[in-house]
């Protein structure tokens, strides 16, 4: 890990062209209709995408590429799980891309479970303590994230980027893990404030 | 059923990045089924991934990858997939667990560890330099003092155990990293029953633990 290699990626994550808000108009009208020219306007922009952070996962171009197609191709066909009103797409295009990332280039799974805002109201076991989050304006947050410092983005990056351990971000930094654990948490401290998040 | 101890925001992030072992996985998995409130903090934290995944500098892609996914699309079967057979709860254990153990917390194929301590191990779970298993912990017993080479998730299903940092009922995660060292001690007159990964080995301490640790072998 170069500083260099870091420095160029805060200013690729700084620099930052908002998504269109046109991603869930796309989506939506893939989920509802099939329409293969709204899934070729989310192909056009998810595929390079997606292409990048399978790259910085370790795949060289043409596998990467093979796992952007394959990921858009799934966005096609779970469509239909797809709900407007419960998720962010690049959020969800996200997740698509990172099971088919820790399935293919690792060869293991990631244990989920429903995290839609319904799959809250059904939990007879609530403590009481519902939020009510605002789902984030994809736009806004990619400006908030840039607005980072520096040392955060970066331990960002290492986590969602390279998919490493806490601990091995820190051996690549250089910094003790409670370090890395902190600016983490500030971090997703302070996205929330700025997006009005009870914390 | 209240619960008070949560995973750290920094292993929400690990969690959503896709930077945890399979194990790890797991116990977070089973903790946010019960916790609601950490649902949404896990949605935060996967927003976060969608905003980077979105900011990335776009790779060009070749002239026919769009009609490559056209192909594989129409070659495929149209329609959802049928969505997986969903397990449930089964009394006290979360559906993330239940196709290990179908039967539930009352027949567990428990192995002895040592007295006072049994344990399962989960089969086919990748946890890197760790382990995933289930443990029961007789009433009063205590685990040996020890430390953590990494993280250790310890996400109790049934009892209680406390120790240095608290007490611990069902639902309650404990989120320990290598700076903690800790002494659980099972506290009610039931075994406490708990879901622990750790994705490093653990360290024992004294003369006690370091004979412990061979027999255990976590």
């Amino acid at each position: 890990m170069t500083q260099a290699g870091i420095r160029q990626d805060i200013e690729t994550v700084a620099g930052t062209v908002a998504p269109p808000p046109e991603l869930a108009d796309w989506l939506a009208a893939v989920s509802q209709r099939r329409d293969r020219q709204a899934f070729a306007q989310l192909f056009q922009w998810f595929a390079p995408r997606v292409k990048r952070y399978m790259q910085r996962q370790g795949a060289d171009p043409d596998l990467a590429e093979d796992l952007a197609q394959e990921t858009l191709v799934q966005v096609w066909r779970k469509a239909g799980q797809y709900d407007p009103g419960k998720a962010v797409p690049s959020a969800w295009v996200f997740t698509v891309a990172r099971n088919l990332r820790i399935d293919r280039l690792r060869r293991q799974r990631l244990y989920e479970v429903e995290l839609t805002e319904e799959a809250d109201a059904e939990d007879e076991h609530g403590d009481g303590h519902q939020r009510t989050l605002e789902r984030l304006d994809a736009r806004h947050l990619t400006a908030l994230v840039g607005a980072l410092p520096s040392e955060q983005v970066e331990v960002i990056r290492l986590a969602y980027f390279e998919g490493l351990s806490h601990a091995e971000v820190g051996k690549a930094l250089d910094v003790p893990l409670g370090t890395v654990k902190s600016r983490l948490r500030l971090a997703l401290a302070k996205l929330r404030t700025a997006m009005g998040v009870e914390t | 059923m209240s619960i008070r101890h949560h995973p750290d925001d920094s292993t929400l992030v690990a969690y959503a990045a896709g930077a945890v072992t399979e194990g790890i996985s797991l116990v977070v998995a089973a903790h946010l089924e019960l916790c609601a409130q950490c649902r949404a903090r896990a949605r935060d934290a996967i927003d976060l991934g969608g905003a980077l995944l979105a900011g990335l500098d776009p790779a060009p892609v070749g002239e026919g990858a769009l009609a490559a996914a056209f192909a594989k699309i129409d070659a495929g079967v149209e329609g959802e997939p049928s969505p997986p057979h969903k397990p449930r709860a089964v009394d006290g254990l979360p559906a993330t667990l239940v196709p290990w153990l179908p039967t539930g917390l009352d027949r567990v194929p428990w192995r002895s560890l040592v007295p006072g301590i049994r344990h399962f191990r989960f089969p086919r779970v990748d946890s890197g330099g760790g382990t995933v298993r289930l443990l029961a912990i007789a009433p009063g017993t205590a685990l040996p003092h020890h430390g953590h080479g990494g993280t250790e998730l310890t996400l109790v299903l049934r009892g209680s155990f406390a120790d240095e940092i608290g007490r611990f009922a069902p639902g309650d995660l404990a989120d320990l990293d290598p700076s903690v060292q800790h002494q659980p001690v099972a506290d009610t007159d039931t075994p406490c029953i708990c879901l622990i990964a750790t994705d490093a080995r653990l360290r024992f301490s004294g003369v006690v633990g370091r004979l412990f640790q061979p027999l255990v072998g976590i």
